[in-house]
């Protein structure tokens, strides 16, 4: 806490909206506000219409940074876990909404699978099932890419880019200009501030030489703020 | 609460301990060797031996329970899931009950197992009601699992959790009639043992099994014993989100 400062932005309904920053400049503090796993010092937060996180937690999905799955269980197993203690109680509904997740993240061949055996890609795509098994209007993940290789990366955005053109809205952390490419909206975080938001296009823009890349926008902005 | 979570919750902790052969295995075997040492130790002084052996019962519920719990809900903690849990809409009595009723079956089967071997194997006399022990250990089992909980918050690591034994665990064998009967302990020992809910516990077992005294001839044990498990609950449930 104390990492983010001064921080006033809003996110419309079905938009990929990044936020990049350093090591440290307050991505996960940010994310972890958002959920209303910690509470802000001052101001609020408004999530899909509420301050109150309780009144909508079935609403959003979250994949923390760690993948936050039980080792010991397998990937149905957990995705069943996690899809009951989001209310699905219903065996019917929930095997539908389990074995759809998993085919997202495309690991229907190894679904009884314990997580401990798995790869480090694919126990974050796991992580990932357990965010969407339950239909959320909002998706929260904290650096979702990281560690994974370029195929499973575009596998993923490509899996990001048809949940937002079916209304859902992402807020992704991210410190790599590749995610950022794949936003539609940016914010980049500079040592708890907000340094720059606007579209990848505005961003390059406004970062002022000719055909500026995602990263030249970055460091013209960040460096701005460091003296 | 929502039962189906509670349940779920529950079913998952079984689950995670019955795949880690080597804690099922422990849990089991560990208490059938220290019973057989003890058993086979004191097979001429029948009077110890009969006094001790239920008393260890508690014991053992007490140590596993409390270790387990603090354990696996140190996991829960280190790996990230409790504070995905978190953000689900699941409540904080889901969380414990859920994890009381996954621990009391390992509990119960443990005791079952005990018990079992206690009297068929060793020479321990046994009388009394063996639902009156049994309710005896389900009062024992959420004291140790809401403890555990609670010592789990005040850990950073396995190696943390297992160093409250000495504190919490250790002193409670040696002075709550386990091995010496609290009348014939220090006076300053005796008021001391009072704090510890294994006294309370020790106190019905051997007076059922060895004196086939019944539960209604200790109403003031039990409602000490539940005491504690209610104030260890409350504490529990504070800190079950952190």
């Amino acid at each position: 806490m104390g990492v983010l400062r001064e921080l006033t932005t809003s996110i419309p309904r079905g938009e990929i909206c990044g936020i990049l920053g350093a090591n440290g400049a307050g991505k996960t503090t940010a994310m972890r506000l958002v959920m209303g796993l910690i509470k802000p010092k001052k101001g609020s937060i408004t999530v899909l219409g509420d301050t109150l996180r309780r009144n909508n937690h079935d609403r959003i999905g979250y994949m923390p940074q760690l993948n936050a799955l039980y080792q010991e269980l397998s990937i149905e197993e957990n995705v069943h876990f996690f899809a009951r203690m989001y209310g699905m109680s219903g065996r019917q509904e929930r095997n539908v909404a389990v074995d759809k997740a998993i085919s997202l993240v495309e690991l229907n061949d190894r679904r009884r699978n314990s997580v401990a055996n798995l790869s480090g890609g694919m126990r974050q795509r796991v992580s990932l099932a357990v965010a969407l098994v339950h239909s959320p209007e909002l998706l929260v993940l904290d650096e979702p890419t990281v560690g994974l290789d370029p195929v499973l990366r575009r596998s993923f955005w490509d899996h990001f880019s048809s949940l937002s053109d079916n209304g859902i809205t992402l807020f992704i952390s991210s410190h790599t200009m590749d995610d950022a490419n794949h936003c539609d909206r940016l914010i980049f975080l500079q040592e708890g501030h907000i340094v720059a938001d606007g579209s990848p296009e505005e961003l390059r823009a406004a970062a002022g030489a000719e055909r500026a890349t995602l990263e030249d926008a970055f460091l013209h902005f960040v460096l701005k703020v460091i003296p | 609460m929502n039962f189906d979570r509670t349940i779920a919750i529950s079913n998952r902790v079984i689950r995670q301990v019955t795949k880690d052969h080597r804690s099922l295995a422990l849990i089991i075997v560990a208490p059938v060797l220290v019973m057989s040492l003890v058993g086979f130790s004191l097979v001429d002084q029948e009077d110890i031996l009969n006094r001790i052996a239920p008393a260890l019962l508690g014991v053992f519920v007490l140590f596993f329970t409390f270790l387990l719990t603090g354990v696996s809900f140190l996991r829960e903690r280190s790996q990230g899931t409790l504070e995905r849990l978190n953000i689900t809409p699941v409540s904080r009595a889901d969380l414990l009950v859920g994890y009381l009723f996954g621990f009391l079956l390992f509990a119960m089967l443990q005791s079952a197992v005990i018990l079992g071997y206690t009297v068929l194997v060793l020479p321990v006399l046994y009388q009394g009601a063996i639902w009156h022990v049994f309710l005896v250990l389900v009062l024992l089992t959420i004291v140790a699992v809401s403890l555990g909980i609670l010592v789990s918050t005040f850990a950073k690591n396995e190696f943390q959790v297992v160093q409250f034994i000495p504190i919490i665990i250790v002193p409670q064998i040696f002075l709550t009639g386990v091995i010496v009967p609290v009348e014939s302990m220090p006076w300053v020992l005796e008021k001391i043992s009072i704090v510890f809910p294994l006294r309370y516990a020790v106190e019905m077992l051997v007076g059922i099994m060895l004196e086939g005294r019944s539960l209604v001839d200790f109403g003031t044990e039990i409602i000490v014993l539940a005491g504690f498990g209610i104030v260890f609950l409350i504490g529990a449930s504070l800190t079950v989100r952190r």
